[in-house]
C-alpha cells in the first residue's frame, strides 16, 4: 500500500503502512490493575496541497489492499467520509442466496478498492479515484443461520439500556452491514450505490448512516465530534499487545477466526441543550479539556488521566460522573477499538446531529457491554446524548487470494 | 499500479477441443489472462480471451411469464465484456451456444427510424483483430442468450461457448444483476 506525501520541493515520496491517528493506548489508569499506558504510534498523515498536476496521480495511487488475513477498514485510521449501510436479505433467501451475495460483493469490493468499477458499472470513472476506499462486511445472525455456521453467542442485539435508550427500528438491526470509508465522498457514494444496487435482487437496504470526520485530521488537527471534543484518544494497542481484544481467536467459531465484531450505535446530540452549557461544565462532563483534549488533571492529550487526583475540597478532579471515568476500563478486557463518525442529517430547522458510534472488539458482550452498562447507569454525557439506533454484526475475516468473503461459513 | 485480481475478474476460458483445464485462482495482472489454444491444435497459440465478462441475471419468476401481448415472453439475457485476441491473426466470432440457452446469437444495437435503440443479429459476426479487442457492452454489440432454459441467478456463473474462426472457445462467465440492457429485439431487421 502506498500513500503519497507531498513535499515542499514538489517531489512526492511514498510512505507505506496505514496511517494512524495520534492515539493513547488504553490502560487502567485508575483501576489499580497496573497496566502500562503509553503513547500510541503517532504517525499521522501530513497534509499539504499538492501541485495540481500531481493530484490525479496521487488520487489514483490511493488504493488500499483488499485481500488479507483481516478485512480492511478496521486497523487503518478512519478516512474522513463513511457510510454505514445495513441490509436485510429478502424473505425466502436461502444458503445459496447468501453465498451468491458474498460472491458478488467480494468481486465488487476488490474492484472498487483498486479503483475499477464493478463488472456492471457503466460509470467506472466514478471509481477511478480509490481515495483509500475500504469496504468492511459484517453479518447478522440470520446470515450465519442460513449459511449453516455456528452462531457466536454474542451475535444478537445488545441488552436494553432502559435508562438511556430511545432506539428506533429504523436505525437498528440488520442482516448485513457495509462499512464504506474513503477520503472522497464521491467514492463513498458510488461504492454504496453499486454495492447495494448490485445485490438488490437479494437484499434491501434497511438503514443508511452517513458520517464524516475531520478531512484535515493530522498533527495538531484532531478528530473532534460535534460537541467539539477531541474524540478517539484512548484506544487499545490493537496492532500490538491488545490484538486479541480485536480479533476472534481460537475460542470463537472456526469460520470467524481473524474476524471481529462491530457495534454500531447511532447517538443523537441535543445541541440546543448543549449550547446552554458553559465551557467548564462541558469539560467536566468528559473529564478532558476542550482545547487540547488533555485530561482535566493536566498534561497533554496523550497524558493518562489521574483518576485519583482531588481538588482542595477533596473532590475528584475528574468528576465521579465524567464520561472518561465511567467509560474507563475497570478490567483489562473491557476495551475495544472506537472508530466513530459524526453525522449531521438535518434538512430543516431541527438539528439532527450526533455520533455514529462504532466499536470493534472480539466479543461485544464481554468487552463492550460492561462499559455501556456503566455509562447507562451514570454518565454526565447522557444529559446531552440519546442512543436512537443499535446494531451488532459479526465482521467476516479477510478474504485471502482466491477466496470469497465469508466462505468459511459454508465449510 | 500493480494489483492483484480476483478469480472472477478473469474469466476462465477453455477450449472444447483441447479440453484444457485452467486454474482460475491465484494472482495475476490485467494482461495475464487465462486462455487456451484454439481449434488449430497447437496448444501454444492462445485463441480468444474474455476480460471482465459477465452475463445479465434473469430471475426465475420472469421465466415464462406472460408477456403484455398475451403470449409467453421469451426470456433473454446477454453476455458482455471485452474479447481480446492475443494471436497474430484476426479471429471472427460466428456464433455460440450455452447449456442455459436454446439459441445464442451475435447482436448489434442500432437506432431505428423512430430513434429507439433496437438490437438485431450482426451479419458477418464479430471480428476481433489480431492483437486487439472487441468490446461487448449494453447498448452495443453483445452475445445474446435466447430461449433461456433456467434462471440465471446473480452471483452464479454460466458457461458460454463461442464459435470462432480459431475454433470453439468456452468461457465460464459470472452472472450479475443489471437493470439496463433492455433494448427490444427485432428478429427480422429491415436494415440488413
Ligand atoms: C455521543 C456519544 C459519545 C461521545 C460524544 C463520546 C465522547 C468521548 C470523548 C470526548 C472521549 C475522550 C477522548 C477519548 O479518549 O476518545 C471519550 C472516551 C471514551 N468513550 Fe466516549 N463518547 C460517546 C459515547 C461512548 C459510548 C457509547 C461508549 C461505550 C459504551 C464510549 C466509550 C468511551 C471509552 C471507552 C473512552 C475512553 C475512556 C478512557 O479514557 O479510558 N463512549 N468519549
Ligand atoms: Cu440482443
Amino acid at each position: 500500500m502506498t500513500r503519497e506525501h507531498q513535499h515542499t520541493d514538489g517531489t512526492a515520496t511514498a510512505a507505506s503502512g496505514p496511517r494512524r491517528r495520534t492515539v493513547l493506548l488504553t490502560g487502567l489508569a485508575g483501576a489499580g490493575a497496573g497496566v502500562v499506558t503509553g503513547a500510541g504510534a503517532a504517525v499521522a498523515r501530513e497534509r499539504a496541497t499538492p501541485a495540481p498536476d500531481l493530484r490525479l496521480e496521487r488520487a489514483r495511487a490511493s488504493a488500499r489492499p483488499f485481500r488479507g488475513e483481516h478485512q480492511a477498514g478496521i486497523l487503518e485510521a478512519p478516512p474522513p467520509y463513511a457510510a454505514f449501510v445495513a441490509l436485510d436479505l429478502h424473505a425466502g433467501a436461502d444458503r445459496d442466496a447468501v453465498r451468491r451475495l458474498l460472491t458478488v460483493w467480494t468481486d465488487d469490493i476488490e474492484r472498487l478498492t483498486a479503483g475499477r468499477g464493478p463488472l456492471t458499472d457503466l460509470e467506472p470513472e466514478l471509481a477511478a479515484v480509490p481515495a483509500s476506499l475500504t469496504v468492511t462486511v459484517g453479518v447478522g445472525p440470520r446470515v450465519v443461520g442460513l449459511a449453516g455456521a455456528e452462531r457466536p453467542s454474542w451475535l444478537a442485539p445488545l441488552p436494553a439500556f432502559p435508562q438511556i435508550d430511545k432506539l428506533l427500528a429504523e436505525w437498528s438491526g440488520g442482516d448485513l452491514l457495509l462499512q464504506i470509508c474513503a477520503e472522497s465522498p464521491t467514492t463513498v457514494s458510488h461504492a454504496q450505490r453499486r454495492l447495494t444496487a448490485g445485490v438488490a435482487d437479494l437484499a434491501a437496504v434497511r438503514w443508511v448512516q452517513r458520517g464524516f470526520r475531520e478531512p484535515f485530521e493530522g498533527p495538531g488537527v484532531p478528530m473532534r465530534n460535534l460537541l467539539g471534543q477531541v474524540d478517539g484518544t484512548v484506544q487499545p494497542d490493537v496492532t500490538g499487545l491488545d490484538a486479541d481484544l480485536l480479533w476472534v481467536g481460537d475460542d470463537g467459531p472456526a469460520w470467524l477466526r481473524g474476524g471481529s465484531s462491530v457495534v454500531v450505535r447511532r447517538i443523537g446530540m441535543r445541541l440546543d441543550a448543549w449550547d446552554r452549557v458553559d465551557r467548564l461544565s462541558r469539560e467536566n462532563a468528559i473529564g478532558r479539556r476542550l482545547d487540547t483534549g488533555a485530561p482535566v488533571t493536566g498534561g497533554r492529550v496523550d497524558t493518562p488521566a489521574d483518576l485519583e487526583a482531588t481538588d482542595e475540597l477533596g473532590f475528584h478532579v475528574v468528576d465521579d460522573a465524567a464520561h472518561l471515568r465511567r467509560a474507563h476500563a475497570a478490567a483489562p478486557h473491557e476495551r475495544f477499538l472506537r472508530r466513530p463518525y459524526s453525522y449531521d442529517d438535518g434538512t430543516g430547522p431541527e438539528t439532527h446531529v450526533g455520533l455514529v458510534f462504532v466499536a470493534y472488539q472480539a466479543d461485544p458482550v464481554r468487552q463492550f457491554v460492561p462499559v455501556q452498562r456503566r455509562l447507562a447507569e451514570m454518565d454526565l454525557l447522557n444529559l446531552w446524548t440519546v442512543p436512537v439506533g443499535s446494531a451488532v454484526f459479526a465482521v467476516l475475516p479477510g478474504a485471502r487470494s482466491g477466496e470469497v468473503l465469508g466462505q468459511a461459513m459454508f465449510a | 499500479m500493480h494489483q492483484t485480481i480476483s478469480a472472477t475478474r478473469r474469466v476462465a476460458l477453455t477450449t472444447v477441443l483441447a479440453a484444457v483445464a485452467l486454474g482460475a485462482g491465484g494472482c495475476g495482472t490485467d494482461t495475464t489472462d487465462t486462455s487456451a489454444s484454439g481449434g488449430s491444435g497447437t496448444p501454444s497459440s492462445a485463441a480468444l480471451v474474455l476480460d471482465d465478462g459477465w452475463v445479465k441475471s434473469v430471475d426465475a419468476p420472469r421465466m415464462g411469464a406472460p408477456s403484455p401481448a398475451g403470449g409467453m415472453s421469451m426470456p433473454m439475457s446477454a453476455m458482455f465484456g471485452t474479447l481480446r485476441n492475443p494471436t497474430r491473426s484476426d479471429i471472427t466470432v460466428t456464433g455460440g451456444s450455452s447449456p442455459v440457452a436454446g439459441t445464442v446469437q451475435l447482436h448489434e444495437t442500432v437506432k431505428t427510424a423512430s430513434g429507439a435503440m433496437q438490437m438485431q443479429e450482426k451479419k458477418g459476426g464479430f471480428v476481433v483483430p489480431a492483437g486487439g479487442t472487441f468490446v461487448l457492452q449494453p447498448g452495443g454489440n453483445h452475445v445474446m442468450l435466447m430461449e433461456l432454459t433456467a434462471a440465471l441467478t446473480n452471483g452464479s456463473t454460466v458457461p458460454v461457448t463461442l464459435t470462432t474462426s480459431a475454433g470453439p472457445v468456452t468461457f465460464t462467465v459470472p452472472v450479475r444483476a443489471f437493470s439496463g440492457g433492455n433494448e427490444t429485439y427485432n428478429p427480422s431487421p429491415s436494415s440488413s
